[in-house]
């Protein structure tokens, strides 16, 4: 039987900037899948994709990508990575002709001719300067470029942030098309949880530069509920099973972290299956009491 | 790497249109001075100072020299200005790509110099095709002369910019003004320590002259300089040039995300 590969490998990575710090971040990204990558803004998502691609030197720790640890040959490993930031980063003056001219002389796999034919897909017009485009028409430049080098890997900081959900849409279903490949994975940072239940099979949550959860998603939903009781039977819910509750003036809400544990112990109590944003919701305000 | 420079000279787009303005002025205005300095106007004026002593022939031919020489030397100055790639590309958030691009940190930084050094090649090329014209049409100044001239900027323009992109990584985006000015104190601090002895004497001279005909013969030194001995300048520019190379990368490979 074949291995599971990790594409990306993330073994106690600290950074420290004084004001924020990346804590013993570890989490793995296994070959063929589509990671979502979540956290409120400001939690180290960005932090540590720059990591990843080597773009800051990291205080402690290791990242490997593909197998090899980022500082031995990080230049040739970003061959195989494309990349989408959530600014375009590209020059305003620099038309999609430009970009053509300039990745095909950086990458040694750019196919130029995948390339036009997403900004065709993309409706992007070749020869209009890039300042003048919409911010969905950026991101999907950025995407058209990361796609057409042959990448195995994605790596994409917020790409779907501030678009409208038709761009969206278009997107994850560019996405998916991505990881029907067997070697192809992405890593997706977003805090918008809606479009990473529709495509990833990994979730890393990160919450202050610490990890919080990790895992496959389905098994992350599956077993996370939201148990709803009165308030008063609030302190007969076992402390391990909770990981965050909330009052309100009909009852109780109560994030657990073992549903079924929580259905079979309570069941007087109705437990229903709790979204990757409630989950969300209810770690990050746990960590701040 | 080729990538990386065909984008910088992207971003100098609008400069080198700029550029192209100015050596066509440049072409028309040296033209019609060396035609006026030999049958014209000012012609008639060198040979009154001549005549009414105010002036030596040295002095004339010199002062002819000095103004076609400044001339020569705009194409160079406008062919490139670094500052304009590094404003460029921290305005796009452009750094964060390239460090994303399959080319380590070095390559990247070799891409930048050798940008404005090959401007300033094309620069300094078309300057001495143009000294050949203007050598064959006047007897101020023989083409070996320009061509030490022409050398001599090139080479103080490429250690300003090797200056400038030092500071500019040094201190990050949005401090290319101050790279600017870092680079031009660095460079007249070191012209004055190396020069001491010279700057003494003509201060002296200026201080002294109380007759109003001051010996000119103080100013043309630093021309006869350039025009025999450019290639000291070619040197240091060089040295000046790998220094800098190699500091700046040190300094960005400990920053990250400069360049």
């Amino acid at each position: 039987m074949d291995e599971i590969k990790n594409v990306i490998e993330l073994n106690n990575v600290t950074k420290d900037y004084g004001d924020f710090k990346l804590d013993k971040v570890s989490f793995y990204v296994p070959e063929g899948s589509v990671c979502g990558f979540i956290g409120q803004n400001g939690a180290g998502k960005t932090t540590t994709i720059n990591l990843i691609l080597d773009i800051i030197k990291r205080d402690g720790g290791d990242v490997r990508v593909f197998g090899q640890n980022v500082d031995q040959d990080s230049a040739s490993l970003r061959e195989d990575i494309g990349v989408v930031f959530d600014e375009m980063g590209f020059h305003e003056f620099m038309t999609g002709r430009d970009i053509n001219i300039m990745m095909k002389n950086i990458y040694k796999n750019w196919d130029e001719a995948t390339f036009f034919e997403y900004l065709k897909r993309f409706s992007l017009p070749s020869k209009k300067k890039c300042g003048d485009f919409s911010r969905g028409m950026r991101m999907k430049l950025q995407i058209a470029a990361a796609l057409s080098h042959n990448a195995k890997l994605l790596v994409m900081d917020e790409p779907t942030s501030g678009l409208d959900p038709i761009v969206r849409n278009e997107m994850t279903d560019i996405f998916r098309e991505f990881v029907l490949q067997e070697d192809h994975t992405i890593l997706l940072s977003s805090h918008i949880t809606s479009d990473l239940e529709k495509i990833a099979d990994e979730v890393v949550f990160i919450n202050g530069g610490r990890i919080v959860l990790s895992g496959n998603k389905d098994e992350i939903l599956e077993k996370h509920g939201i148990l709803r009781c009165k308030k008063e039977a609030l302190s007969k819910i076992s402390t391990s099973l909770v990981v965050g509750s909330e009052m309100s003036s009909f009852g109780c809400e109560v994030l657990v972290n073992d549903r079924h544990a929580a259905a079979k112990l309570y069941p007087d109590m109705v437990c229903e299956s709790a979204s990757l944003e409630q989950i969300m919701l209810y770690y990050v305000s746990a960590d701040r009491r | 790497m080729k990538g990386l420079i065909l984008k910088d000279v992207m971003s100098l787009k609008h400069q080198l249109k700029i550029f192209v303005f100015v050596l066509f002025g440049v072409v028309v205005t040296s033209i019609l001075f060396v035609l006026s300095a030999r049958f014209g106007n000012l012609a008639l004026a060198g040979r009154e100072m001549l005549r009414t002593e105010q002036a030596s022939d040295i002095d004339v031919k010199n002062l002819a020299t000095v103004a076609l020489v400044l001339f020569m030397l705009l194409p160079i100055a406008t062919v490139g200005d670094v500052v304009n790639v590094f404003q460029a590309d921290g305005k796009a958030g452009f750094y964060r790509i390239a460090g994303a691009f399959p080319l380590p940190v070095s390559k990247r930084l070799l891409a930048r110099f050798l940008t404005i050094y090959a401007l300033f090649g094309i620069g300094t090329l078309i300057d001495l095709v143009l000294a050949l014209v203007l050598s064959s049409l006047t007897d101020l100044i023989r083409f070996r002369d320009f061509c030490g001239i022409i050398l001599s900027a090139a080479s103080v323009m490429s250690i300003y910019s090797a200056l400038v992109i030092f500071f500019c990584i040094l201190m990050g985006y949005g401090s290319q003004s101050y790279a600017q000015i870092f680079s031009l104190l660095s460079m007249g601090l070191a012209l004055i320590l190396c020069n001491l002895k010279y700057c003494g004497s003509l201060i002296k001279a200026i201080t002294t002259d109380q007759s109003g005909s001051l010996d000119m013969t103080i100013f043309w030194r630093p021309l006869d300089f350039i025009k025999e001995k450019f290639w000291i300048l070619v040197l240091i520019a060089v040295i000046v040039s790998i220094v800098s190379y190699v500091v700046s990368l040190k300094v960005a490979l400990r920053k990250r995300g400069v360049i």
